[in-house]
Parts: structure tokens; sequence; C-alpha cells
């Protein structure tokens, strides 16, 4: 079985040779040398002993619970989808500096996961699913597996679209709530986290940056409409902060709350205040980043951030 | 730049349709240690993480010290070991999808596991680039059709095969190929004179010893339970993979059709002689055998039997 489909041609063979293995990106070669150099264990590079669950309410408890439990969901998704990017760059023999850092963002994002979901169980219990099986649909996925698999599916497109923006979001949240986590256990987490994710974001932009002056009509028109699926079908379903969701969905009212209430307690999370301030800013900085590729990112509508 | 080009637009659709056979539930999404050995193996990858770049001592690494020939012989040896490392960041990254498509409820562990292992093995993938270029010069292809076709299998897409069950892949790949390529990184180590080249061959054979306790301990978790199927399934793959694929030369140049072994097994030789990280074939020939035996007294642990093969110079094993 192991060979036999190899045989029948089942499978198909790569075409491994040549090999090159020498950095031709010294940009990104750098954020895999920084990558090695700054690893962490959830375990053991958390103050843990500071985050004393017993001072927080019940209430406070299930909000940042829920929270950290959401995170860690978010979380998977980068090692059930995004790695599906490195065999992208694999099986496309793409420079080798992509291949090795994203081995790195690999190991980073299952160390996310792992860390999230052990706040969440230390702050006294890890959801393991939505309360409404629905919004599974919304949490769940951001497609990036699907899209990664499919030629059809430009790399540009996917890189526009998850490696910048939605992880972009994602930190900027981060960056403009750090402050608000008095809890030391929960602030340190968030700043190992935002630490690696920096590079995350500066391996996207990075490479757009130098895959720009090849840019057809097309690969333009593909990163618009990847950006636009991205913050029309992912963000605004509520998959970072089910506040988001258009829909309302069929998040429960604690569920959709459990951000600012964590966030008030100081056990991580935001409000819809932070939302309001920080999503138009990074919805004009990624507009006037893409711009000088001929990218036009088109205002949103949304029924509690406005036009924006 | 954004047009896939033809051949590897037919890699991603076999990946594609392999991965459309899956229908994933993500949630429940249980996070909790289910096999405490495994786990245990994943905390042992995060504290035991090295850095290439500086935790070998390459300021004390002088390549002069050896003659023309053997720098030659060295880079090529280390060359090859880079080409048989690669694919590594393919198989265990398609493995580590396999495991979340199958369930989110179940598996926690290994895919912790798996989301360390493509950076160790780009960490050893570095090591023997930097090996091959301070002895001469990496070369990028081996530039013989015959080594090239027997270092190059789907084993990335075998991983994400739903007919192959994940037993029988890791017990092929895991318990007889890494356990191999463990064995064998010991051997050269046990000749190793050069300081730096034996603490790469160290390192790297300490996450290999990870990766092949993984193996048996996932093995270990898994097949009490399998059925008949699962079980023929399993014996089947290692079968395969020794007959077709080791005793093809995938680890061993000695193994390769005669004429596609030079000019990597004289370099081998040499750069065994000079003890700057490889082993000589009569050596090669005790850890294989001694493997062979390995594996097939551990699978008979669980009543497996792993059949006798046949091979035209070393007989029966």
């Amino acid at each position: 079985m192991l060979i036999e489909k190899e045989r029948t041609g089942a499978y198909v063979l790569e075409q491994r040779y040549p090999l090159p293995l020498a950095s031709a990106m010294p940009d990104v070669w750098e954020l895999w040398r920084r990558a090695k150099t700054l690893e962490w264990d959830p375990q053991t590079d958390i103050p843990w002993e500071e985050l004393h669950p017993e001072r927080y309410s019940a209430e406070q408890l299930l909000a940042a619970q829920m929270y950290w439990s959401r995170r860690t969901w978010g979380e998977y998704g980068a090692i059930s989808e995004s790695p599906a990017l490195l065999l992208r760059f694999c099986l496309e023999r793409r420079l080798p500096d992509l291949q090795f850092f994203f081995t790195m963002r690999t190991m980073e994002e299952g160390r996310h996961a792992e860390a999230s979901w052990l706040m969440a169980e230390r702050l006294g219990r890890y959801f393991p699913q939505p309360q409404n099986p629905p919004t599974a649909g919304a949490v769940g996925t951001h497609g990036v597996r699907r899209m990664a698999f499919d030629p059809e599916t430009s790399l540009e497109g996917i890189f526009a679209s998850l490696v910048c923006a939605a992880e972009e979001i994602l930190i900027d949240v981060f960056k403009a709530t750090v402050h608000k986590a008095t809890n030391p256990a929960v602030r340190r987490l968030m700043e190992l986290i935002l630490r690696d994710e920096v590079r995350h974001i500066a391996f996207g932009w990075q490479c757009l940056d130098a895959w720009a002056p090849a840019f057809t009509r097309e690969t333009v028109r593909n990163i618009e409409s990847a950006v636009i699926t991205m913050i029309e079908n992912v963000e605004f379903r509520g998959y970072r902060n089910l506040w988001l969701a258009i829909e309302g969905g069929s998040a429960t009212p604690a569920e959709i709350d459990a951000d600012r209430i964590s966030c008030e307690a100081g056990l991580g999370g935001n409000t819809p205040e932070d939302e309001m301030r920080v999503f138009p800013e990074f919805l004009k900085k990624i507009r006037e980043r893409m711009a000088p590729w001929g990218v036009d990112i088109p205002m949103f509508d949304h029924p509690r951030l406005g036009k924006v | 730049m954004s047009e896939v080009p033809e051949h590897p637009a037919r890699l991603l659709r076999a990946y594609q349709a392999q991965e459309k056979r899956f229908v994933e539930r993500r949630f429940p999404l249980e996070f909790a240690p289910e096999v405490p050995a495994l786990r245990e193996l994943y905390s042992q990858g995060k504290g035991l993480r090295w850095n290439p770049e500086t935790d070998i001592a390459w300021e004390r690494f002088d390549p002069t010290r050896y003659d023309g020939a053997t720098r030659e012989a060295a880079s090529r040896t280390w060359s090859r070991r880079a080409w048989s490392v690669y694919p590594g960041l393919t198989e265990s990254t398609a493995l580590l999808i396999r495991f979340c498509l199958e369930s989110g409820s179940l598996g926690m562990d290994a895919k912790l596991f798996l989301s360390f292992r493509p950076a160790e093995e780009a960490k050893h993938l570095e090591v023997c680039h930097m090996l091959a270029e301070r002895f001469g010069g990496y070369a990028a292809d081996p530039e013989e059709p015959g080594l090239a076709r027997v270092s190059n299998h789907a084993f990335g897409q075998a991983a994400l095969d739903r007919d192959l069950p994940v037993e029988a892949y890791i017990a092929a790949l895991g318990a007889l190929d890494d356990q191999l390529d463990l064995n064998l990184l010991v051997s050269h180590l046990q000749q190793a004179k050069d300081e730096v080249v034996r603490a790469a061959l160290r390192l790297i054979a300490g996450d290999r010893a990870r990766h092949v306790a993984f193996a048996w301990a996932f093995l270990g978790s898994r097949v009490p339970a399998l059925d008949a199927h699962g079980r023929t399934a399993v014996v089947d793959a290692v079968c395969d993979l020794l007959s077709h694929v080791v005793l093809a030369g995938y680890r061993n140049t000695w193994l390769l059709p005669e004429k596609s072994r030079e000019p990597w097994l004289s370099a081998e030789a040499e750069t065994a002689r000079h003890g700057l990280g490889a082993s000589t074939p009569s050596q090669e020939r005790g850890v294989l055998r001694a493997t062979v035996a390995q594996v097939r007294e551990r699978l008979a642990a669980w009543k497996l039997e792993l059949p006798r093969v046949e091979h035209a110079e070393l007989g029966t094993l």
C-alpha cells in the first residue's frame, strides 16, 4: 500500500532537485534566526504562581475561561490549517527562507494553543466547544488549508488575507490592550504571544513586498478579493471576536460579552470600545500599506462599527 | 508569480483531493493529555530546544586540518544527508494535518508533538547544510538519476491518505525508518572524531531519539485496539518500506544500484576514515541488521509478525 500507490502513479512524485538551501531572502532568514533564539515554554516561562484565580469573581472567571478557550480554538487553526502553507512552499519549491521560517511558525502556533488552553484550565475550566454548536462555523475555521491546497488560489491572496490582515488585526488588538491585563501571568502570556506574532506578520509583509514588483492585475485582484473575504466572511462572522458578528449568530450573550468582562477584570480580552477604536485604524493601515501595490481595499459597512 | 506551474499544481491537486476525503470535526476540541508518554515527549521537545548556529562551537571548527579530497568527500556526505533530512519537513507537516483532520477530540498529544517536528527537521537540515558548506560547498543536486529517484518518495501524500491507517504510516516511517536513521546516527557518532561534527550528530540524534520514542509510544497506545485490517496494514507498511525503500538504498548508499553508488560511497568511506560523520558499509550493515531485528522483536510484543525479507547481497533479513 505504501509504495503501491507511488508505483501506480496514484501519488504524484515531487521534483525535488536541485534542492537549494542557502538563504535568498535575508530579511526572512533573519526572522528564522530570531525565532530560534526566542523560543519559550508555556509551562515554565509564565509566572503561573501569580495567576491567583481565587481573587476574581465567578463572573470574571467564567468570562476569562470563555475568552481563553476561544483563543485556544483560534490558535488551533494555525496548527490544523496554516501548516498546509508550508506544504505548498515545499511543493511549489519556493525559496528555502520561506520553508525554514514557516516550520518555526507552526511550532510557535502550537505553543500559543497550548498556552491559551493552559490559561483557561488554570483559570478554572477550558471549554472544548462553543455553547451553541452553530457558532462552531464562525469560530472554527478560516479556511486556509483548503485555499493552500488549491492551485487556483493565489499564494499572494492567502498571504495578504491570512498572514497579513487576519494576524495584523489580532496583534493590533493585543497591542492596544496588553496594558489592561493587570494579572501578571496573563500579561506575560500576551507579551510572549505578541513577540512571536510580530514576526509572523513581518514575514507576510516582507514576502509580499518582495513579490510586489511582479504582481499582475490579476494578482492584485486576487489580493483584494482575499482580503475582502477575510474581513466580511471571517472577521465579521465573529471568528476572532463574537461581538463583531454581523448576524449575531448563535453565540450566547455570555459568550459575546466574555471578552469585555475578562478585559475589565485584567484577565485578557478587549472591550467593544477597543474594537471600535482599533478595527478602523487597522483597516486604514492595511489599506495604506497595500495601496502602493495597486491594491484597493474598499470601505466596509458594519452595524456597530459604522462605515470603516 | 501567482500562476502555479504545471507540476506543482498537479501535486497540490493530489493533496487537495486527499484532504477532501476527510470530514473534519473540530469540536469538541480536547487539549487534555490522553497518552502521558506522548505529552512528555512534547514537553521534552520544548525543554531540549537548541539552535544550530549557537549550540555548536563553529568557531572551533577548522576544515583546513583536512586535505582537499577529504573535505570534498565530507561535503558530499553532508549534502546527501541534507537531501535525506529534507522530506521530513513535508512528511511531518502532512502527518500533523492528518491528525487534525481525523479528529478534534482525539490525538492532541500527537498534534502538539508534531507541531514541533518540522522545525526540528529544519534545524537538522540547517546543520547538514552548514557542515557541507564549511567542508567546501553544499551540492544542491545529486546529478545522478538513480540516487535522485531512490531518495524521492511520496510519503507526504501517504501521510494524508485515508486508505492508509495512521498507525501503519507511523510504524513504517517512525518505528522503522526513523529508528534506522537514529541507529545510523549513533553509529556515525561513535566513529566521529571531530568535536564539532560530534556535537552536530549528538544534537540531531537527541531529537531523532524523541521522534523514535514518539513512534513506539504512539503505536503502544493504538495497536492493542486495532482490528485485523489495521494490524495487517501495520505489518504490510513496515514490510513494504523495508523491502522497497530501505533495501533500495534510501538511507544506505551501499544498497543503491551499483551504477548509482559513486561518488557517494567513496565519499562516505573517506568521511568515515577521518571521523567526520559517517560509518563504513560494514558498520552500516551491522546497524541495519540490528535495526530490523529490533523492530521485529518490538512488533512481536503486539503479536505482529514481520515477515523475513530476502536481499541479493544481504541474504535473509
